[in-house]
C-alpha cells in the first residue's frame, strides 16, 4: 500500500463484503495524529486472530492481507489499529491512528478519491462522513441526504462524481488533510 | 453543500444523461480490487479508465470492479468485455498500460498482445 487513501479503500472494501450499505467515516487529524474510524452495518465476523495474515473469512483462499497490513502501517508509526462488533446484526466497527510526523508514515494520498472509488464501484452504498474539529462534529458527506436532492437512486454518474470528490476534498482540507502531506 | 442552484442544475443534466443510457452496454471494463491490486496502483488504473471514458463521450462504456483474482503477480489486472464476445484480462495495467489499452481495445476492438494476460473466462 503506498498511501492511506489505498488502505482505506481497501477497509472499505471489507465492508461491502460483510454486506454492509451503509458506511460512517469519522476523521480528525489534531496534532499530527490523523484519526479514522469506519462502522458499518454489516455482518461481522470473527475479530480473533483477524490481523493474523492467515486468518481470513473469506472461503477461496487462507490468507488476507488487508488488516495485517493496515496494523503494520499504523502501529509501525506509534499508531494503533482497534476493531469491535456491535453486536450480532449492527455491524463492525474499525478505529485506526497514525502518526503523520513519524518516518515511516505514509502519505495521505487522496482520501476523497476513495470514496468516488467506492461509489463508482459499489454504487449501492451509503456514506456518512463526518470530520471532527476541536470537539465539533461536521457532516461533509451524507449520500442519502444528496441522493434525495438529487432526486435519483444511485450517485453514478460523472459529474456527480466529481462534486462529491471537489466537496470532500474542500473539507478534508480545513482539517489539514492535505494529498501531499508526509511526501518527502 | 454547494448552493441548490447549482445541485439543481446538475440534477437536470443528470436526468437527460440517464435518458441516452438504455440500460444496456458496449463494453465492460472489470477493474482486480483487491488488496493486491490496490497495492499495486490498481486505484490510478481505474481512475484513468474512468476519465478516459467520460473523455470518449461514450456512454455504452461500464467500468466495474470485482475482488482478487487469484494473479496477484499479475495485478493490476483489468478484464475488457465487450458485448457478445469473449471476455479478455490483462495484467500489469499501469497508467500509460491503460490508456494504450482503452484507446486500442475499448474504442477500436484490437487487443493489445503486450499485455494480455488471457482470453475467455
Amino acid at each position: 500500500m503506498r498511501t492511506i487513501a489505498d488502505h482505506l479503500f481497501d477497509i472499505l472494501e471489507n465492508s461491502v463484503n460483510a454486506h454492509a450499505n451503509k458506511i460512517m467515516v469519522t476523521f480528525s487529524f489534531c496534532k499530527n495524529l490523523f484519526l479514522c474510524r469506519v462502522i458499518d452495518n454489516g455482518i461481522a465476523t470473527s475479530l480473533e486472530n483477524i490481523t493474523d495474515p492467515f486468518v481470513t473469512s473469506r472461503k477461496t483462499r487462507k490468507v488476507g492481507l488487508g488488516l495485517p497490513l493496515l496494523k503494520a502501517t499504523t502501529e509501525g508509526t506509534g499508531g494503533y489499529l482497534k476493531m469491535s462488533k456491535l453486536g450480532k446484526r449492527a455491524g463492525t466497527s474499525l478505529e485506526f491512528v497514525v502518526n503523520m510526523t513519524h518516518i515511516d508514515a505514509r502519505p495521505f494520498g487522496d482520501i476523497s478519491v476513495v470514496f468516488t472509488d467506492v461509489l463508482r464501484s459499489w454504487p449501492g452504498i451509503d456514506f456518512e462522513i463526518i470530520v471532527l474539529k476541536s470537539k465539533e462534529e461536521k457532516k461533509i458527506l451524507d449520500t442519502i441526504e444528496l441522493k434525495e436532492l438529487l432526486d435519483v437512486n444511485i450517485l453514478q454518474d460523472i459529474e456527480i462524481l466529481n462534486f462529491v470528490k471537489e466537496q470532500l476534498r474542500k473539507e478534508l482540507l480545513k482539517i489539514g488533510i492535505n494529498q501531499q502531506f508526509g511526501v518527502s | 453543500m454547494k448552493n441548490l442552484e447549482e445541485l439543481k442544475q446538475i440534477r437536470e443534466r443528470v436526468r437527460r444523461n440517464l435518458d441516452m443510457r438504455s440500460g444496456d452496454f458496449g463494453v465492460k471494463i472489470i477493474v482486480c480490487l483487491g488488496t493486491c491490486g490496490i497495492a499495486a496502483g490498481a486505484r490510478q488504473t481505474m481512475n484513468k479508465l474512468a476519465d478516459l471514458s467520460a473523455q470518449s463521450g461514450r456512454s455504452d462504456i461500464v467500468i466495474s470492479t470485482t475482488g482478487c483474482a487469484g494473479f496477484c503477480e499479475q495485478e493490476p489486472m483489468i478484464k475488457v468485455q465487450e458485448k457478445d464476445k469473449e471476455p479478455v484480462t490483462y495484467g500489469h495495467v499501469d497508467v500509460a498500460a491503460a490508456e494504450e489499452i482503452f484507446n486500442q481495445h475499448v474504442l477500436k476492438g484490437n487487443i493489445v498482445e503486450k499485455y494480455l494476460f488471457s482470453k475467455g473466462e
